[in-house]
């Protein structure tokens, strides 16, 4: 808990909690809300940048710390803003699925705020941690070509859940009703345990890679 | 007392660099300059000592303790600085430091409050707006504020004006006389001339000579005259200048040479010398 401390206090960018705030594009009618859950993932790629700058990582493995602590608590870090993003996300979506149901979300083409929208918007988190945090930790100084490779894949899993409900059999994705949502709750469930288990794993390869690398 | 830092036969392999049986000690409350030219493999010995690189080969022992097994420990007592390195540069002093002080048990609130006043250290400025001076005084701060017992410094005097630079070796003096070991890596000879008592001399990966200063200065002459092929082949290094030429001689060799011609070399030339030979072969 220190080396977080240690992460939000010197190291965190103050885009990163602001960024938090597309969370809320949870809220626009008619719109790719899945992109909400790309942006929480650049406000935290902005506090990787500033780490770099503030020469954060060197630091860290010069304290008396264990190597794979720094790494460690980058995934805490990392986490820890994309499960507030994600909380905002959920209080938003049961709002649109209760008391802001109807009126301008009636008529929406696009996927909806549901457990669908949650499941895909934890797939783009874990695709953060694993292609991004995971591919800085090869070099634990470049982070553009991980960040390319992420939003290359990420605007692929938006473009990829907003087709599948468009797609034969598979409609009850994009819906809002009880019945659809229980069909959905499956999926979320699978996001969350993939989620959690996804990111241990990447971390613990990073931790890996890191204690290997030459600083 | 045992030796605060003993390097044994340390050994790293890169592509186009090699670190070659690298062995030397730190004496407690001694100040050790590590000398070499620019790529002479002072920074990946270092970053070898504090972990960041990991060496091929090699044993490593800081107050008796094999890192391997005590890093945590080894870690409370250890303080780096590098001259270049600059962290969190938009973060204020007082802030840096409260974040720090967390993770060493041995952090003095004291201690600190008396670097900030013994170094003139303001801890509402922000890194970025301390001179190249400041940031070294800073780290240093950081450092004997967890009561450091030893302090490996990375070109600390790199990119300081001369007073600036004698200043911070002064301060080196200082700390040596309170007991704290200082390492420190440099490729400005004036700095081991004013305050180190032993010097470790790596080029191109191999340690040359690691013991006392005076020992190193002691062990050459320098003749300038006519020479002979033969005087040439005994010669450890030869420079060119305006007045001719300058061979560097082992105290051994004096008799091959006239002794009008000798003269004691200063340490940079010595050093000049030796890195020409080292060159041309």
């Amino acid at each position: 808990m220190k080396l977080l401390k240690k992460d939000l206090r010197l190291a965190c960018s103050p885009l990163t909690p602001l960024f938090l705030l597309f969370a809320c594009m949870t809220l626009i009618p008619r719109y790719p809300i899945l992109v909400g859950a790309f942006f929480i993932c650049l406000g935290i790629f902005y506090s990787y940048q500033a780490a770099r700058e503030g020469g954060d990582i060197l630091f860290t493995v010069l304290l008396p710390i264990r190597k794979r602590d720094a790494v460690r608590s980058k995934y805490l870090f990392t986490a820890a803003f994309q499960l507030i993003g994600f909380a905002v996300m959920v209080i938003l979506t049961v709002l649109r699925l209760t008391v802001l149901r109807g009126g301008v979300y009636a008529d929406n083409p696009l996927l909806a705020a549901n457990f669908t929208f949650l499941a895909f918007a934890l797939l783009i988190f874990l695709e953060f941690n694993v292609i991004f945090v995971g591919g800085f930790f090869k070099t634990a100084y470049y982070y553009g070509k991980p960040f390319v490779a992420f939003a290359v894949v990420a605007f692929l899993t938006v473009g990829v859940a907003e087709t599948l409900p468009h797609l034969p059999g598979l409609a009850f994705l994009g819906g809002v009703e009880g019945p659809e949502l229980l069909s959905q709750l499956p999926l979320l469930i699978v996001a969350v345990i993939g989620y959690f288990f996804g990111t241990l794993t990447a971390c613990r390869a990073s931790e890996r890679r890191f204690e290997k690398l030459d600083l | 007392m045992s030796e605060v830092l003993t390097v044994r036969g340390l050994c790293k392999t890169y592509p186009a660099f090699r670190l070659e049986d690298v062995s030397f000690s730190v004496a407690p409350g001694s100040i050790t300059g590590f000398i070499g030219r620019n790529g002479a493999g002072k920074t990946t010995t270092l970053k070898s000592l504090l972990n960041l690189v990991h060496p091929d080969a090699g044993e490593l022992r800081f107050f008796g303790l094999d890192p391997a097994e005590r890093e945590y420990e080894i870690r409370q007592r250890v303080g780096y600085a590098g001259g270049t390195n600059l962290y969190y540069p938009k973060k204020k002093l007082g802030e840096i430091a409260a974040v720090t002080a967390g993770f060493y048990r041995s952090w003095d609130a004291a201690a600190w409050r008396d670097c900030l006043t013994r170094f003139a250290l303001d801890p509402d400025k922000r890194l970025e707006a301390l001179s190249e001076g400041m940031k070294v005084k800073f780290n240093l701060a950081l450092a004997l504020s967890h009561r450091a017992e030893l302090l490996i410094l990375d070109e600390p005097t790199s990119g300081l004006d001369p007073v600036s630079r004698d200043e911070l070796l002064e301060l080196f003096l200082d700390l040596a006389r309170e007991g704290v070991s200082l390492l420190f890596s440099t490729h400005i000879i004036s700095d081991l001339e004013k305050c180190a008592d032993s010097i470790v001399y790596i080029q191109n990966g191999k340690i040359l000579f690691s013991g006392a200063l005076d020992a190193f200065a002691e062990s050459y002459l320098l003749y300038e005259g006519p020479v002979t092929d033969s005087q040439r082949a005994a010669a450890r290094g030869v420079c060119r200048s305006r007045k001719g030429e300058s061979l560097l001689l082992r105290r051994a060799d004096a008799g091959l040479f006239p002794a009008g011609g000798l003269r004691a070399p200063g340490l940079e030339e010595i050093m000049t010398h030796l890195e020409r030979e080292g060159d041309e072969k």
